[in-house]
């Protein structure tokens, strides 16, 4: 066993070690293995690990709107307290619930639409694709402000268009209606993301195995049950996938929401992050503000959960 | 022969369907495109033309005002605008060239060497993806300003370096899962060292993944605004996207201004995703598919 173990070490790229020994000893065996991965962790360590250690810490404080760390007190768990009684945490929930499920409702039928139709050899393809896929690529405030002027109150064209339409009588005031002001942000959201879910899904069809779809087709199934039989099991694992990353990216979104309104008018565009910024870097007051991440924080580590076990899940498969 | 005939009876059931692909082809690509159209055709409006209603649907005598202002390094708007091109260049380009020779040892190791964590490691690496990046706003702020870095590019490089490595070492340890262990034990025996045979194999073999990775590190950096806005202050220290903010904030009135710094700020990406299209593709679905 200590031959088989030595061996191991000297060649080091075997698949596996035949036999555990135990754990210390295999560390001390592959020290040198971690000097690779020291630089990755070490920056991770640096800019994750103390920071989510921090913002812990800080959610049981008061800290002064000086932001002298030394001078903060232990209020235990009267920040939470803050945040789940406020008036507005009910209002932004709902928000951050509707913004977060429409966004990725959507884009995701979107993009598994697009990749559906693009999922053939056709002449312009690629081009198509590529022009799918600018809106993702482009920066999320260069995008906003793009909108911003698109649903501008007086010289917006979309109001224009309306009006040439016979919509509207009058150019309509998307983002300073309380009641337009959401369902407007999520368009954008949905135009800026929708084709991270195409190339997902696109990449996901591609492993559907032509030979599936052939026996089908001569046992007289129709494209519609070919869908539903066939492609769609298989793309239950990167289904399951983009949609964890999808919900997270827009639980996270804070970008179109800040640059487009702030979270206004009163409050109706304001979801969970925008409110978080407000609180610690409008009104400096990092303890509730810390407080609110914890919550957020935790959300985010249910679904990461789900997103580990989604990717094992195929890791296994596979081996 | 049988397999012809039924391709050719479910061709003509599946036309209703192709039919209706395109048309929703078409559709997203008018909704994806329009924006776009129109941001390019405001920018070479005047201001006066751009604020007209009803709208002129194409501009009347277009006009590059607009672009010479911003990138003429002697108006003072130009000179700002140029400022904060640069930092961006700068910043991204640190963190695209540190992200990769981060990324390039740890993706190697992961994917050749079973060292005991290992798992646990790469989890704990891929879950970056999954925190919030407001959660690590303020302790970081803290930690920037016991650095002295706040107001500097290093505390973006510092920052950003860490958004990119996660994907950028899964990706890298997908092409190194691909390349057979053999051509380094092949090397080895011919007498080169393990880092000679990494180096002058493993490398050469991986340089489609370093070109992926570095592509979307650069990308991400480059539209990067929640810590840029947070971390930075001095006006001449700013990136675009925090640039873009104030330049709205100062010239409000200015929408063809506005659209042309928004063009100018896309082009860099756009370009270099087309040119890289199917490598940047890669890099999005690299492990969450794998065929």
């Amino acid at each position: 066993m200590a031959i088989a173990t030595t061996q191991t070490a000297v060649s080091g790229l075997e698949r596996r070690p035949p036999r555990r020994p135990s754990l210390f000893r295999r560390i001390k065996e592959h020290w040198a293995d971690y000097l690779y991965i020291l630089p990755a962790i070490g920056v991770m360590v640096l800019v994750i690990g103390y920071p989510v250690y921090y913002t812990i810490y800080l959610s049981f404080f008061k800290t002064p709107p000086s932001l002298s760390m030394d001078q903060k007190t232990f209020t235990g768990l009267d920040n939470y307290a803050l945040i789940l009684t406020s008036s507005s945490f009910r209002d932004t929930t709902i928000n951050t619930a509707i913004w977060t499920f429409f966004s990725t409702l959507f884009a995701f039928v979107l993009g598994l639409g697009a990749a559906l139709a693009l999922n053939r050899e056709f002449v312009g393809r690629g081009l198509i694709r590529g022009l799918l896929l600018i809106p993702y690529v482009i920066s999320a405030v260069a995008a906003s402000y793009v909108w911003r002027w698109l649903y501008h109150s007086d010289f917006g064209v979309i109001g224009a268009i309306a009006v040439a339409l016979h919509l509207s009588d009058h150019p309509i005031n998307f983002l300073d209606n309380v009641h337009t002001v959401l369902p407007s942000l999520i368009v954008v959201n949905i135009w800026k993301e929708f084709s991270f879910a195409m190339i997902m899904m696109l990449a996901g069809l591609q492993t559907v195995p032509d030979q599936l779809h052939r026996a089908a087709m001569v046992d007289g199934a129709g494209p519609w049950d070919r869908f539903w039989h066939i492609t769609m099991p298989h793309l239950k694992g990167v289904t399951l996938v983009t949609v964890l990353l999808m919900l997270v990216a827009n639980l996270n979104g804070f970008t179109i929401p800040w640059i487009m309104t702030g979270g206004g008018p009163a409050g109706a565009s304001d979801i969970w992050i925008t409110q978080v910024y407000q609180l610690a870097f409008g009104r400096i007051r990092f303890g509730p503000a810390s407080a609110y991440s914890v919550i957020l924080f935790i959300v985010m580590m249910v679904l990461g959960y789900f997103y580990v076990r989604a990717l094992g899940g195929r890791e296994e498969r596979e081996e | 022969m049988s397999i012809v005939t039924a391709g050719m009876v479910a061709r003509k059931h599946t036309d209703p369907w192709r039919w209706a692909g395109r048309i929703f082809l078409a559709l997203l690509l008018i909704f994806s495109v329009l924006p776009m159209v129109w941001m390019i055709l405001t920018s070479v409006k005047t201001q006066f033309a751009a604020l007209q209603y009803p709208p002129q649907w194409w501009p009347q005598s277009p006009t590059l005002e607009q672009y010479t202002t911003l990138l003429n390094p002697t108006s003072s708007v130009g000179q700002e605008f140029l400022t904060y091109l640069w930092n961006s260049i700068w910043v991204c380009t640190v963190t695209t060239i540190l992200g990769v020779m981060i990324a390039v040892p740890a993706a190697y190791a992961f994917s050749r060497f079973r060292f005991p964590g290992r798992q646990w490691l790469f989890y704990a690496v891929l879950l970056r993806n999954m925190f919030p990046a407001v959660v690590f706003l303020m302790p970081l702020f803290i930690l920037m300003r016991y650095l002295h870095l706040v107001n500097t590019g290093w505390s973006l490089v510092l920052t950003y370096l860490t958004f990119g490595l996660p994907l950028s070492i899964w990706l890298l340890k997908g092409f190194y899962d691909n390349i057979p262990v053999q051509l380094e034990q092949a090397a080895r025996i011919d007498g080169a060292t393990r880092f000679q045979a990494f180096l002058l194999v493993v490398m050469p073999l991986s340089s489609p993944g370093i070109i992926a990775t570095a592509i979307y590190s650069f990308i991400i950096c480059w539209n990067e605004y929640v810590y840029a806005l947070t971390f930075l202050n001095d006006q001449d220290k700013l990136t675009l996207p925090v640039g873009l903010q104030r330049f709205f904030t100062e010239y409000a009135t200015n929408w063809p201004g506005l659209m042309a710094a928004s063009f100018i700020m896309s082009v860099p990406v756009v370009a270099m995703f087309l040119i890289l299209q199917k490598y940047f593709v890669r890099a999005l679905t690299e492990g969450a598919v794998k065929s």
